[in-house]
């Protein structure tokens, strides 16, 4: 027989209707293997159908469920009961959402709002680079792509952001920096200058005061902190 | 709801790209570089283009590189004509597969993070079904950018519609297409994120909505691919092509539902039942657990149905188990690194030490919105719906038949996401139609409804027994009887649906409306799904009848089906184009009707 957990759930709820903010609480008994968005989707059908939550793909490659769990940015898609009762050492869990993004309904934020910081950050190549004639692709070694190839795993889940402690003000942020980051790195991008204009701008990297929050709390494993590092000694 | 529903705001613009996807923002990014004045709106139901389903694509993308001394263009057609049992449609086939290779360079230009050989050239690797002279051998015919090939393709085409200009209006859906004397002039909207609904006036409109997995209960597919487009299409009273043809992989991990790859079979795992029989020598004696995926998808299923399967509790999902235990170190570290992790992450299982939960999940809806070659939709009389453009998992043109093989799919949204924003351009009109009298009032009055319905039933409620009941009888499986119980079931489903009160009583991010919608959608899908598994007398492809297991020639044509009212369907017949069959070329006699058997 499997384990049975007793939760609590304390969620951060929202109306946009009367602006009125609140903490709901909800009991529900739970397997280990269930994941966090199985229980909002629970809470809905037995408790509670007017909680908003947001999700996409639930395994962790779209970066549209992030949540913060007692105070933890993390997917809500991967967090398991299990694991969740082991980190935190409580079967209780406040439940909020990301503040890098103004909230519309309870644990829903406005993504737009959040992604105009990597939109700033170009997330395409500028200016392509010439193929050099009789070519018809790029040469790129394993070895050059193994430098950048960890940070073009980014999903935009904007958990680096949250932990930051510098993003919710001047800073664009871990996720958006990196975006431009990696097109330093990428040779078939030769509108370095631009990009350095950014990076090095009032809201660039040096805004960033190098907690590595960040690489702590990604979901992707990247170590985000080291391609700031990289960019901070120009190491592109 | 208080206030009266109406339409906030009137919009206007070149072209509308609804679903902004791999397919759809490659059509946008065509055009940008084509026409860049043009106005492009690209609307997508996710938070931001970034988290569309495109993204979750894991493999490749299959393309024949003409440099390839080794590979030919004529052998991926046959694997796709083959691979889908003879019911693709061949001038599709042909123009999708040779357009493959120009879409790789064009990513490639345009910073795809391809994987590399050590000389720096893209890296290509094997996928099942993929080979060469006429399945004579394996052809590396898939490039990929690691396991995340569609979150490369992705970023690319959403990078390269940005640099474009293209206009994005995210968290929204559409909920009905605008016609002006049969033209199609734009369509109506509904922002999920402010409440508000809109028209958009549109020289040319582009469905690229994706897939309807969510009418399954297990699935790859997104929480929000519940086939909103193919619901809109219908309620337009145009037909929906193939429903029938969905296809289900043998061995999703319970839990989230996503692909355990094949690759742990072909690296020597062994599927158990509750016993811990290896049970697949029972049903492929030679093959055993590398048996083709249709024949351990049924396999699976016939364990479970008999009651050697085991039950998730936490998920209350029944499964077989993989067992893995006995593979190499190395194996598990390096060659199934990948999935194992999935194992650890969602299952909290180490596969080294224990047994792993799988079971069929379904995957791709092979079937859609009619299309021809060019993307243009049909209407049932087969004649083209000016204005009106479909492309990716919603349309059906048809190129995987009624069964799709690994790495295709991302080969289609690319080609005929160029090739569609190609033909809009062309085809632009000088002066628009005006949207017609009262357009947004059917979309009102069907939210309306919603809004102010009475009774106790719960929508997530009627979605999940609808999601388990359509898994059970018209998944892997599929028979007269089950088939017939289950439109009856569905018929009470939205009976019921129309009893449910919505609480939340502001239109800004009301999930609860938002599902309503939703789920009206599911059970027209579900129920074309259905009707067209019932129609279909015979085996072919990802539909499997257990009362007529072979493939028929008196069905040797592409459903057609309509349903304007629920329930009310009539039926109509497309011939499966063998144009490369009757050109009588080079192997012409490859493309003929021929048993799929490997």
């Amino acid at each position: 027989m499997s384990k049975i957990y007793s939760l609590t759930l304390v969620v951060q709820r929202y109306d946009p209707d009367t602006s009125r903010a609140w903490r709901q609480t909800y009991k529900l008994e739970s397997g280990p293997i269930l994941r966090f968005v199985d229980l909002f989707r629970r809470i809905n059908v037995e408790q509670d159908a007017t909680l908003a939550w947001a999700s996409s793909c639930e395994h962790a490659q779209c970066g549209s469920c992030s949540i913060n769990v007692n105070g933890r940015p993390m997917l809500a898609c991967e967090l398991l009961v299990e694991n969740a009762v082991n980190l935190f050492g409580t079967t209780e869990f406040n439940i909020a959402p990301l503040s890098v993004a103004p909230v519309i309904r309870d644990l829903v934020v406005d993504w737009d709002k959040a992604y105009e910081r990597v939109h700033r950050a170009k997330p395409y190549i500028i200016k392509p680079k010439e193929l050099p004639p009789g070519m018809s692709e790029n040469r790129i070694s394993p070895g050059e792509l193994a430098r950048y190839e960890d940070a073009t795993r980014c999903i935009n889940c904007f958990c680096c952001a949250e932990a930051c402690i510098s993003s919710n003000r001047n800073f664009i942020g871990p996720n958006a920096a990196m975006a431009s980051i990696v097109r330093m790195m990428d040779r078939r991008e030769t509108e370095k200058e631009e990009r350095l204009d950014l990076l090095y701008s009032e809201e660039g990297i040096y805004r960033c005061h190098t907690s590595q929050a960040c690489s702590h709390v990604c979901p992707k494993k990247i170590d985000v902190a080291s391609f700031i590092a990289l960019a901070k000694e120009g190491a592109f | 709801m208080g206030k009266k529903l109406q339409i906030h705001s009137a919009l206007a613009c070149d072209v509308l790209i609804i679903g902004a996807g791999g397919a759809g923002l490659r059509a946008a990014a065509l055009i940008h570089e084509q026409s860049p004045d043009l106005k492009i709106l690209a609307v997508t139901k996710v938070a931001h283009p970034q988290k569309s389903h495109t993204s979750t694509a894991q493999g490749g993308m299959a393309a024949v590189d003409p440099h390839d001394k080794t590979d030919n263009a004529l052998y991926h057609m046959f694997d796709t004509w083959k691979g889908g049992d003879c019911s693709s449609d061949q001038n599709v086939v042909k123009k999708i597969v040779e357009g493959g290779w120009e879409e790789v360079q064009w990513m490639e230009r345009r910073g795809i993070h391809f994987s590399r050989d050590e000389g720096g050239s893209i890296s290509k690797r094997q996928f099942g079904g993929h080979t060469v002279e006429f399945g004579k051998g394996d052809a590396l015919r898939a490039v990929f950018e690691a396991d995340r090939t569609g979150k490369g393709i992705m970023d690319t085409t959403w990078g390269e519609a940005l640099k474009g200009g293209a206009e994005f209006i995210n968290s929204t859906v559409v909920t009905e297409i605008l016609f002006n004397e049969g033209c199609c002039v734009g369509a109506v909207l509904f922002k999920t994120k402010t409440g508000e609904f809109l028209t958009v006036q549109a020289r040319a409109t582009v469905l690229a909505t994706g897939g309807s997995g969510q009418v399954f209960r297990i699935t790859t597919n997104c929480r929000n691919n519940t086939g909103d487009g193919l619901a809109v299409i219908l309620r337009a009273g145009l037909p929906l092509m193939d429903p029938e043809a969905v296809q289900f992989h043998p061995t999703g991990i319970v839990g989230p539902g996503i692909l355990a790859s094949e690759a742990l079979r072909s690296e020597g795992g062994i599927l158990r039942n509750k016993d811990m029989e290896p049970f697949m020598e029972r049903y492929a004696p030679k093959m055993k657990d590398l048996a083709p995926r249709d024949i351990v998808a049924r396999s699976i299923e016939t364990e479970i149905r008999e009651g050697r399967g085991i039950m998730n509790p936490d998920h209350r999902i029944e499964h077989v188990w993989i067992d893995l235990r006995h593979l190499s170190a190395y194996v598990h570290e390096v060659k199934l690194k990948e999935v194992a992790s999935f194992f650890q992450t969602y299952c909290n299982l180490n596969s080294r030490a224990q047994l792993c939960p799988v079971r069929p999940s379904n995957h791709y809806h092979m079937g859609g919105i009619p299309t021809n070659e060019h993307g243009e939709v049909q209407n049932s009389a087969g004649e083209i719906v000016p204005g009106l453009f479909a492309v990716g998992e919603c349309a059906c043109a048809s190129f995987h038949g009624f069964n799709r093989l690994g790495t295709n799919s991302l080969l289609e949204l690319l080609v005929m996401g160029r090739s569609v924003g190609e033909r809009a351009l062309s085809c632009l009109k000088e002066n628009q139609a005006p949207a017609p009298k009262g357009a947004g009032e059917a979309t009102l009055a069907q939210f309306a409804n919603y809004a102010e319905a009475q009774g106790k039933e719960n929508v997530g409620l009627i979605r999940k027994e609808m999601r388990d009941m359509m898994t059970r009888q018209v998944g892997v499986f599929r028979n007269e009887q089950g088939i017939q119980d289950a439109i009856a079931s569905l018929t009470d489903f939205k009976q019921r649906a129309a009893r449910a009160a919505i609480a939340t009583k502001d239109l800004r991010m009301n999930q609860e409306l938002l599902e309503r919608w939703e789920l009206d959608n599911l059970l027209d899908n579900a129920m074309t799904i259905a009707q067209g598994a019932l129609m279909r007398k015979e085996s072919r492809g990802a539909h499997f009848r257990e009362d007529y297991p072979d493939r028929s020639d008196e069905f040797h044509f592409h459903t057609l089906i309509s349903m304007t009212d629920f329930g009310k369907i009539s039926f109509g017949k497309r011939l499966i184009d063998m144009s490369v069959f009757a050109a009588k070329g080079e192997h012409y006699e490859q493309f003929r009707i021929m048993p799929r058997k490997y």
